[in-house]
């Protein structure tokens, strides 16, 4: 894939050449890819792009010791509403 | 062997921020971190420096000091870190809790400190979307946020400019120390340093780096949980918006009887919510002690979800796209420890900070700077001596 322009991250609109530039100034984790990039913080919770994430920062060299290489899965599975979650609604 | 005047042990935001400052004191300093740059607590937390959620007396006062070092670096730093000064807005329930309030407050304004009392038609002015049956609140101008992780980042990007060697995914395994009992040398898993001056920041594992030299810290994890809505447009609330009955949830010696389900009291829920710059919203929160777990627990997330609608039934459409969880480094007294060791020359500890951690990570920086070089501090510390635990003890 030469297409620097890519999205990777649909949800926050992050593109390829933004997570290279990240991982190359600061040699870093996918998880820290994450916090500086916020590519797989939006709505689907990096349903769509984690995969693609862990494996830029693979191929790209992060860290050589890391025991956090891929992300983490957080709940809830899909977004769920207050209202919902709280008990209000069904 | 690579030799340093002072090791930093943990890159969360007072190891970062402690880091920071002993560089620019020109001292040779290295930050030592078992994971990445706020891989703990400092990137599972929520985003603001309060007053408001302290106790009158020193705790008030190193956190306004520290608010006012916050602005100094958003100047200084040249990562932006967000960091704004929004206040922020305590809202209570019943007329007890406005009553409890109206003391605190009391306390707090004879300090000398801009807090003041809010009826419940100006709160609505102040955050349109509150519930209307609320009895008042109180108005903190001083209150600010930011992004924590970020600013973990600002420091110690300010402080590899500046000389500060980093050394992130290297466990610490040991501290070897001399005949006479100073430090000496700190192993790792991926090589040794060799120092005189060790600061222990690592939070809730700092009880494992003191075990190390043989010296016991009363840090316990306590959890939270917090909630993210997804982006809105809509201006949800303005600042970071709490419920007074947070000080019951976070204080053991502050009691009244709030009126919730079995679950949010069981769970010691207590509603805040914070606006982000990425344009959603925190909603917490909630504390525990479940050790190092992290997972976040439906029924907690439940709880917090039921709380928040009854301060802002307009978060009943809006989704939750994610929780995390995170454990605070919890103390008895609620006070952090920042001093040196007097059993153990060389041997500092800044930890213990509770959910402070960002709040105090300016001057916690800056007074142990001075405690290393020997200069007298900001303030008088005696009180977050680590000491005072060895005095309890004999009793």
């Amino acid at each position: 894939m030469t297409n620097k322009e890519t999205v990777i991250c649909r949800c926050e609109d992050i593109t390829m050449r933004e997570i290279q530039e990240t991982v190359e100034r600061f040699q870093c984790s996918s998880r820290e890819v994450k916090l500086r990039t916020r590519a797989g913080m939006g709505s689907c919770g990096g349903r769509t792009c984690r995969g693609m994430v862990d494996k830029l920062v693979e191929q790209l060299g992060g860290p050589p010791i890391s025991n956090e290489i891929a992300l983490s899965y957080r709940p809830p599975v899909r977004p769920v509403s207050f209202g919902v979650l709280g008990g209000e609604e069904k | 062997m690579e030799s340093f005047d002072v090791i930093v042990i943990g890159a969360g935001v007072i190891g970062s921020s402690v880091a920071y400052h002993l560089v620019k004191k020109g001292l040779d300093v290295a930050l030592i971190e078992k994971g990445g740059i706020a891989a703990g607590t400092s990137s599972r937390c929520d985003a603001v420096a309060l007053i408001c959620d302290k106790k009158p007396g020193i705790d008030t006062e190193i956190g306004y000091a520290s608010i006012q070092l916050f602005k100094q670096l958003a100047q200084e730093l040249s990562v932006d870190f967000e960091f704004s000064s929004r206040g922020s807005l305590y809202v209570c329930e019943t007329e007890r809790e406005l009553e409890i309030a109206q003391g605190y407050v009391a306390d707090q304004v004879r300090d000398g400190y801009d807090m003041r009392m809010v009826d419940p038609h100006e709160l609505l002015d102040i955050e349109p979307y509150l519930a209307p049956d609320l009895a008042g609140g109180i108005w903190t101008e001083a209150d600010s946020s930011m992004n924590p992780y970020k600013l973990c980042y600002a420091f110690v990007e300010e402080g590899k400019k500046l000389g500060l060697k980093v050394f992130d995914y290297h466990a610490v395994s040991e501290i070897q120390r001399d005949v006479q009992g100073k430090i000496e040398r700190v192993v790792t898993d991926r090589g040794t340093f060799k120092t005189r001056k060790i600061v222990n920041c690592a939070g809730v594992w700092s009880p494992k780096i003191a075990g190390m030299v043989g010296i016991e810290i009363p840090i316990v994890p306590r959890k939270g949980i917090v909630l993210i809505t997804e982006k809105t447009s809509k201006q949800i609330t303005r600042q970071k918006v709490h419920e007074f009955g947070y000080m019951l949830s976070k204080f053991e010696d502050i009691h009244f009887k709030r009126n919730v389900s079995e679950l949010v009291e069981k769970h010691n829920v207590a509603f805040t919510i914070e606006p982000t710059d990425a344009h959603n919203f925190l909603v917490g929160g909630h504390r525990a002690f479940k050790g190092f777990d992290i997972r976040s627990e439906i029924d907690v997330m439940q709880a917090i979800a039921e709380r928040a609608l009854r301060f802002l039934p307009v978060l009943r459409d809006l989704n939750c796209i994610r929780a995390y969880a995170g454990v605070r480094p919890w103390v008895p007294d609620h006070l952090p420890i920042v001093s040196e060791v007097e059993e153990v020359p060389g041997f500092f500890i800044a930890s213990g900070h509770e959910g402070d951690g960002i709040s105090m990570s300016p001057i916690t920086g800056k007074m142990v700077a001075q405690l290393i070089t020997g200069e007298p501090t900001d303030f008088n510390i005696d009180k977050l001596n680590f000491s005072r635990y060895k005095k309890s003890n004999a009793v």
